[in-house]
């Protein structure tokens, strides 16, 4: 496949370093402001697949061009760089900002809030600009959130894409979702199969 | 089933104190909080729910998103009535509240009880409505109370800025007979958006719409499946015994019944009988009667010498005879046979008996046949008799004599 670095792509494989996509915990992935509900899952993909966005892409509300994507992962990933290929006529988002292993940001948050890092990105339709992260703070990056707050103009911000490059640690972080504590044991809260039911026998 | 912190907005303002809804809009907006409360605790058990006021003082959260039921009723009690209600901060503390629940995972929702009229424009609802669904929150509406068309207007513009995939609901609620609970119950409220509903919203609908249940036999079978087992199994049993005892009837009118009009009677009273009728033992014992009274009837029919019609009718009834028994049919069959050999004769006889009387009435009226009446009456009396070739023989040589 021709990339259009301008290295000699023969001599390593560039899809194989775009390869974090694989790490992403997709079920999870969630977007604030995006029109479709859903449509920020296919905005990962391999690294040849960079450009064909057969499949859908991010879109925000008309109207308001911020966006915020949150991407958890299976396990700790060490962060590189990042791409994002955007839309055209203005809708290329202008800036984006990172937030690490936080939950639940939403807008009034990533507005207040300091991000780890921000980039200011440029028109990238054909996906060849990497945005580089500082990356002793991207060491254990259990979910990332991106938030972009503006766009070069348009209606709406389009994101067709979003590339991560890194290396993906076996280590897991925040294994146990949500517990109850239970402070005693409250039987009512362990029914058995026997107890509900009230002694009825199945009638196949 | 969906995992939700619920944020339910409560107006208490002024406007509460009327009795439009029994007993005040006040009380049915409470028994509609708590009906709402349950629901959303049973559908799923993660599932947090938060009640705030709205007017008095400024509004005011009673108790922050949780599962625990009893915490909730109980903040309802002692709610004090006053003020004006500010739809748009209650809206805004609501999104404040949800936003720092503790289970993240949960999708908000705000729920909002607007009985008192709207002060605010319908732009600043719009930009509210907009920043819900840019953060993602639903938000349904219940539209009760005070009745006037900027309120409602301003209120369909807010669900119309705030609806992502209509998630959000809005529902008017006018003042009449039925509770304002009842009313929820039905709506996507209360049942979460199409999911199918929960078993609470379901088993309150069928409690609420009033007297039938619309369930078989008026039981229903989530509540008593044993019960309703019972009844289909028994009512199952007795249509199978109504209907093989219809059959039975049936089949002894087919064999039994001698006459038309008879037969034809019997079957519409055979017809009446195969519908499932409780009184059918009742109506059975009156055909046996009926067969007793129509064997009697072809038995004097008979022996009034009427059998030309009857008899053919015996045919034909007994070739009708549709037996399932196949002995039956059988001996049915000998039988015809044996009848139709004697009935013959008896037709041909009758054909005789009428030529013959025609005959006698000449022999009698002809001269000098005197001598020859024993001979006649022998004659007549042979014609009774059921050898054809003796009377053809006696009629030939009576004429011989005669001429």
């Amino acid at each position: 496949m021709a990339c259009l670095h301008d290295h000699n792509c023969e001599e390593h494989d560039c899809s194989s370093d775009w390869s974090l996509y694989k790490h992403i915990d997709l079920s999870k992935v969630s977007a604030l402001n995006e029109a479709v509900s859903g449509s920020v899952k296919s905005v990962f993909r391999a690294w040849e697949q960079r450009l064909n966005s057969s499949e859908g892409y991010l879109e925000s509300n008309e109207g308001d061009p911020e966006l915020i994507v949150f991407i958890p992962f299976t396990s700790d990933v060490k962060l590189k760089s990042i791409s994002i290929v955007g839309g055209v006529d203005g809708t290329s988002p202008a800036k984006m900002r990172a937030f690490i292993n936080r939950d639940g940001i939403d807008f009034s948050d990533a507005q207040n809030m300091q991000p780890v890092q921000e980039w200011d990105l440029v028109e990238n339709l054909q996906g060849v600009l990497e945005y580089q992260t500082r990356y002793s703070r991207f060491q254990s990056v259990g979910n990332i959130t991106l938030h972009f707050p503006d766009n070069f103009g348009g209606d709406t911000t389009q994101i067709h894409y979003i590339g991560l490059k890194g290396e993906a640690t076996q280590l897991k972080r925040d294994v146990v979702a949500t517990i109850v504590y239970e402070l005693m044991p409250n039987p009512s809260d362990h029914k058995t199969r026997a107890e509900t039911g009230g002694g009825l026998s199945q009638v196949e | 089933m969906v995992l939700e912190a619920t944020m339910i907005c409560i107006d208490n303002s002024e406007w509460m104190r009327n009795g439009d809804y029994s007993p005040n809009r006040f009380q049915a907006q409470a028994d509609a909080v708590n009906l709402i409360c349950g629901a959303k605790t049973q559908s799923n058990p993660e599932n947090t729910v938060g009640v705030l006021t709205m007017a008095g003082k400024g509004v005011r959260v009673l108790v922050t998103p949780t599962s625990d039921l009893g915490k909730i009723l109980a903040c309802m009690h002692g709610l004090e009535i006053g003020g004006e209600m500010n739809l748009a901060a209650g809206i805004q503390v609501a999104q404040l509240a949800l936003k720092h629940r503790q289970n993240k995972k949960q999708q908000q929702r705000i729920i909002v009880f607007a009985g008192s009229p709207v002060k605010y424009d319908k732009k600043v609802l719009e930009l509210i409505g907009r920043k819900l669904k840019k953060n993602s929150v639903a938000l349904d509406i219940v539209n009760f109370g005070e009745e006037d068309e900027e309120k409602r207007e301003k209120l369909e513009a807010l669900l119309a800025a705030v609806n992502n995939n209509d998630s959000s609901h809005i529902v008017h609620v006018p003042p009449g007979p039925s509770a304002l609970s009842d009313v929820l119950i039905s709506t996507p409220i209360f049942t979460g958006d199409g999911e199918g509903g929960s078993g609470f919203a379901a088993a309150a609908a069928a409690a609420a719409a009033g007297g039938v249940s619309g369930f078989e036999f008026g039981v229903d079978p989530n509540l008593d499946p044993e019960l309703a087992l019972a009844l289909r199994v028994s009512m199952e049993e007795e249509r199978a015994r109504q209907e093989a005892a219809a059959k039975k009837a049936a089949e002894e009118a087919a064999k039994q019944e001698k006459g038309e009009q008879q037969s034809t009677s019997q079957d519409t009273t055979m017809t009446e009988n195969v519908d499932p009728g409780t009184s059918e033992p009742d109506k059975k014992t009156h055909d046996l009667m009926d067969d007793e009274n129509a064997l009697l009837q072809q038995a004097l029919a008979m022996s009034m010498d009427d059998s030309s019609s009857t008899v053919a009718v015996r045919d034909t009834d007994m070739s009708d005879a549709s037996a399932d028994d196949h002995d039956l049919q059988l001996a049915l069959q000998l039988s015809v046979q044996e009848g139709a050999v004697d009935q013959s004769n008896q037709t041909d006889m009758n054909k005789l008996l009428a030529d013959q009387s025609f005959v006698s009435s000449i022999l009698t009226s002809l001269p000098g046949v005197d001598p020859n009446d024993p001979h006649v009456k022998d004659l007549l009396a042979s014609m009774q008799s059921q050898s054809e070739p003796n009377k053809e023989d006696d009629k030939a040589p009576k004429e011989d004599e005669k001429k």
